[in-house]
């Protein structure tokens, strides 16, 4: 039966500043034959109790690879280069890989992009779900199981006690993508970083999904980050966003200023130069969407100054020389633009 | 002006994807390797004639009781049983091995990628033929077929026309090694034409309405081309080292100067002239080894992805 | 008036076989397009969408011959294409294929990687031009301007380019010919957001300019909104609505429609929006539903809909909508 329910990402940005994870400054270099790529180069965002941080921005933006950083998974020929990736007040970028281990999955969980791939194809569900618990809570096999039946249940897969024997190619993707939401939660973490989470999957399904996690996050007042490209998702999901442009931050606000008054250029024209479905283009009146003049910069070698400068409408001279600073320009809102106020440093 | 714009998009014209490859192949020390001794045995092979210091037919040696003389400043490598000096004939050998391989290899080329393309284009019924086809040649022991052919030829031949032709024998191993080493080339040809089929710059081409012959061979063959490349590189070794082993076992042609020939003329006096065995030895595992360098840093040059 | 494009039941059935050592037994189909109806007129866009596996890229496919028709009648300028492509009398499907063109969703894909730019572009002369080679460099040119790139491009490789830009190379090869339909399978899907407006942009330029028409196929419904005229939404196989643009967006009809389209996350936070969310998946294309094929997930589900399978009435510029108790 479908269920009829009014949006309910309307929670108030929480204003306390209670960060659970803080990333100061964060720089991720690729090193290449043809040189050195600043993927991610000088990111910092935060994340509080409780909230959905979305960061968005285009492919090599270097959204994903900032999240992997923060867990210390990226592949090489990447390195992380510098910064500090504060969660609950630990350093985790000073971690072990010992530590880091014990903490991937039990205090952070991840939720994958593509959930035929990030399941197992030769172990059960219920085999890969419970082996989580009984290695990072030590728990019996019984308890274990007893836990992911729980899980399943609350992912809202039914029958989740015949689930357990099944294997991920007996699932459908929405199926998958839910056992995959179940594995996250297996410890409680205190916070998931979802990857581009619906974007494998059908609208229909990734409505669903959407609904999942958010009625999953308000339950449990877990923070979440979620990484995606979709204005649509992130609009729908999340409580903060983080706009990334070529490496760097763009815009930090709370969702609803994020979208009803965008400051930095680079998100305004994002946002212009999305067709809306509740927007009629036929008549007269057609077509021409308003682009973004020319193309992301090769980060081998990036623009002077503000990265965005050469595609921007506003630019001015002094975007060539000064690397502009993220400000805030109202509580909870900053801004890395000259035009905006933003404090710049020579570049 | 122009002139000038013309010249700046020249220089800027980026290597297409062989000069790529071969940027990455360049990096590749092993593959490197592999072409050098590949190179050498080319070269060797090229210039035998003119630097090798005797005739390998040679045998004055013999007649002079300079047989199995240790290497010395006439015979740089001494003499063998038979009076040869080993030097030439380890010269002279290469021009054999190479012959060998290139001449199997490009009749096993030909037969697998025919078989193998058509296997792949046409698929369905067709497919499962040539490939029960090929699997047929596959389980039969190449290697007591042409001991078994060359014996019972070498005997039918005799008194017929056939008997003039030179290097009969040599030229029967060729034709039998291409024959037998088709199957592998086949496979590929085969997995890489279904692939390349169902690729979507091939179903532009039929939206095009570009001739299905265009097809194979503009678009499919040339980027089959680099998995078939490599696999002939790694034939071209192994057949090599078939030839040897047939001559070893006095199966060979002996008339011709092969590095198995010496081998099995020389195995016995092992102990009394250890040169005459291991000058063949070594030129032959240096080519062997060389081509499947080759092979290595070739794969790697042309599926960058595979290796990190 | 005749239209460019006539489909009329068009069916796409795979039949599932049953391996066994010597003899392959059919066991059953699977109807991946089926009784698909629909016209496009010149110069206009009718977009097909619906949702991975609804067999919309099938359509298109049985279209060009690609895969080919199990039934139904495809009439383009007026002519039965079906027993054209299969008689394959080659001047005859010359002359279609070039009126009848395919861009593909995958720009990484749809290009040659050994070959340069200007030789990808020159195919469709050579195949169709072939008496005036001295021309076809400067049509070239044409081409790449046509798309927005510049002249010294026909020189470089693909993988030289962005994906926006290789996209523009493939529509810029499907316009070699001046065709009269463009059949564009998701043509922005693979890009990013702030390039997708450009692809967007420089296909309604086109259009305007030469009055091409497309049939554009995407799952995305807001580029749908900006791009067409008209629009067919697809459920496994079958047709469940079609009509003008607006019409079908603003006063969807059939209930799989009015979910798909608020399934669609808006980007504006806190919208009052209605959102249907659809319980179940889509069943798999081998164990069809009986009846209507969207029943089972369907809110407004009557007896009959279990039993007997609502019909398209075939469009005649109006909204059609398949369904026994429409909204």
């Amino acid at each position: 039966m479908p269920s009829t329910l009014v949006c309910a990402s309307d929670a108030p940005a929480m204003n306390t500043a209670d960060p659970l994870l803080e990333v100061r400054d964060l720089k991720v270099h690729f090193f290449t034959r043809d040189g050195v790529v600043r993927a991610v180069d000088g990111v910092d965002y935060s994340v509080n109790r409780a909230e959905t941080l979305g960061i968005v921005g285009e492919s090599g933006s270097g959204k994903t690879v900032s999240s992997l950083a923060m867990l210390r998974l990226v592949p090489p020929p990447a390195r992380t280069m510098g910064g500090q990736v504060l969660f609950e007040g630990e350093d985790l970028l000073a971690h072990t890989p010992k530590q880091m281990a014990a903490l991937r999955g039990r205090r952070i969980a991840m939720i994958f992009q593509n959930p035929a791939t990030s399941l197992n194809p030769i172990y059960s569900v219920g085999a890969q779900l419970s082996e989580i618990l009984m290695w990072h809570e030590k728990a019996s096999r019984r308890q274990a199981e007893e836990r992911v039946v729980e899980l399943l249940g609350l992912v809202g897969i039914s029958d989740p006690g015949a689930r357990l024997r099944q294997f991920p190619h007996e699932l459908s993707g929405g199926m998958k993508q839910r056992v995959g939401i179940a594995r996250a939660l297996m410890c409680n973490p205190s916070l998931v970083l979802a990857d581009e989470p619906t974007t494998a999957l059908d609208v229909t399904i990734q409505a669903q999904i959407l609904e999942l996690l958010a009625d999953l996050q308000a339950r449990f007042r877990m923070s979440m980050v979620l990484v995606t490209h979709d204005m649509g998702v992130v609009a729908r999901m999340a409580t903060r966003i983080t706009v990334m442009y070529a490496g760097r931050v763009c815009e930090t606000a709370d969702a609803g200023t994020i979208f009803s008054a965008p400051q930095h250029p680079y998100t305004r024209a994002l946002l212009d130069s999305m067709p809306r479905i509740d927007q009629s283009y036929s008549g007269s009146a057609r077509k021409t969407l308003p682009t973004i003049a020319g193309r992301p910069p090769n980060l081998l070698n990036p623009p002077p100054g503000c990265r965005f400068h050469d595609r921007c409408p506003e630019a001015m001279p002094e975007c060539r020389k000064m690397m502009p600073v993220e400000t805030t320009i109202a509580p909870g809102h900053s801004v890395s633009c000259l035009r905006r106020g933003s404090t710049g440093v020579a570049a | 002006m122009a002139i000038e714009t013309a010249t700046l998009n020249a220089v800027q014209r980026a290597p297409g994807v062989w000069r790529q490859s071969w940027y990455r192949f360049r990096r590749n020390r092993a593959g490197m390797l592999g072409l050098g001794l590949v190179t050498l045995v080319v070269v060797v092979a090229l210039i035998a004639p003119f630097v090798a210091p005797f005739e390998p037919t040679d045998q004055s040696a013999m007649l002079r009781g300079a047989a199995r003389r240790p290497p010395d400043a006439i015979h740089w490598l001494g003499t063998d049983r038979n009076g040869y000096d080993v030097f030439s004939r380890l010269l002279y050998g290469a021009r054999t091995a190479l012959l060998v391989g290139l001449g199997a290899m490009t009749i096993a080329s030909l037969i697998g990628v025919i078989i193998g393309g058509i296997a792949g284009y046409a698929g369905g019924m067709t497919d499962e033929l040539l490939m029960r086809f090929a699997e047929f040649f596959m389980v039969i022991p190449v290697f007591i077929v042409i001991l078994a052919v060359v014996r019972l030829f070498g005997i039918v031949v005799v008194g017929t026309w056939m008997e003039d032709i030179p290097n009969l024998n040599l030229l029967t191993i060729i034709v039998l090694l291409g024959c037998f080493e088709w199957p592998p080339i086949a496979r590929m040809a085969r997995a890489e034409f279904l692939r390349l089929r169902n690729a979507e710059f091939v179903e532009a081409a039929v939206c095009i309405g570009t001739p299905r012959r265009d097809i194979l061979v503009r678009h499919i063959l040339p980027n089959a081309l680099p998995s078939l490349i490599v696999l002939v590189a790694l034939g071209i070794g192994g057949a090599i080292l078939a030839e040897t082993m047939v001559s070893f076992l006095g199966f060979g042609d002996p008339k011709a100067v092969s590095w198995g020939q010496s081998l099995y003329f020389n195995y016995e006096a092992l102990k009394v002239a250890p040169w005459a065995v291991l000058a063949p030895g070594g030129a032959l595992f240096c080519t062997v080894l060389g081509f499947n360098l080759l092979a290595d840093g070739l794969t790697d040059a042309f599926n960058p992805r595979l290796r990190q | 008036m005749t239209a460019l494009l006539d489909v009329e039941s068009l069916s796409k059935h795979y039949p599932v076989h049953q391996r066994r050592l010597f003899r392959a037994r059919i066991r059953s189909e699977i109807r991946a397009v089926h009784n698909v109806s629909f016209r496009i007129e010149e110069g206009q866009t009718l977009s097909l969408v619906g949702e991975s596996g609804c067999g919309k890229t099938t359509t298109a496919r049985a279209i060009l011959n690609l895969v080919e028709p199990t039934d139904g009648i495809v009439r383009f300028m007026g002519e039965d294409v079906v027993p054209i492509f299969r008689e394959g009398d080659r001047a005859r499907v010359l002359g279609i294929r070039r009126s009848l063109q395919y861009v593909f969703q995958d720009p990484w894909l749809s290009l040659n990687p050994r070959w340069t730019i200007g030789e990808t572009l020159k195919e469709p002369l050579r195949v169709h031009r072939p008496d005036e080679p001295a021309r076809w460099n400067a049509r070239v040119e044409e081409l790449l301007e046509m798309v927005g790139l510049e002249p010294h491009h026909a020189w470089r490789y693909p993988h030289e380019f962005s994906g926006g830009q290789r996209q523009r190379v493939g529509i810029a090869r499907a316009l070699a010919v001046e065709p009269k339909l463009l059949i564009l399978d998701e043509p922005v899907s693979s890009l990013d957001v702030s390039v997708r407006a450009q692809i967007l942009n420089l296909l309604a330029e086109i259009q305007d300019r030469l009055g091409v028409a497309y049939l554009y196929i995407s799952h995305d419904l807001s580029s749908v909104r900006f791009i067409s005229s008209h629009v067919a939404v697809m459920y496994l196989g079958k047709l469940v609505e079609i009509g003008a643009v607006d019409e079908v967006f603003t006063n969807p009809r059939h209930h799989y429609t009015r979910a798909l389209l608020s399934a669609i996350p808006v980007p504006e936070p806190g919208a009052a929006q209605t959102r249907i969310v659809l319980q179940g998946e889509v069943p798999s294309a081998m164990r069809r539903p009986t009846g209507c094929p969207f029943h089972p997930r369907c809110a407004a589900a009557l007896p009959v809909c279990a039993e007997i399978e609502p019909m398209l009435e075939p469009p005649s510029g109006g909204h059609g909508i398949a369904c026994h108790n429409p909204a």
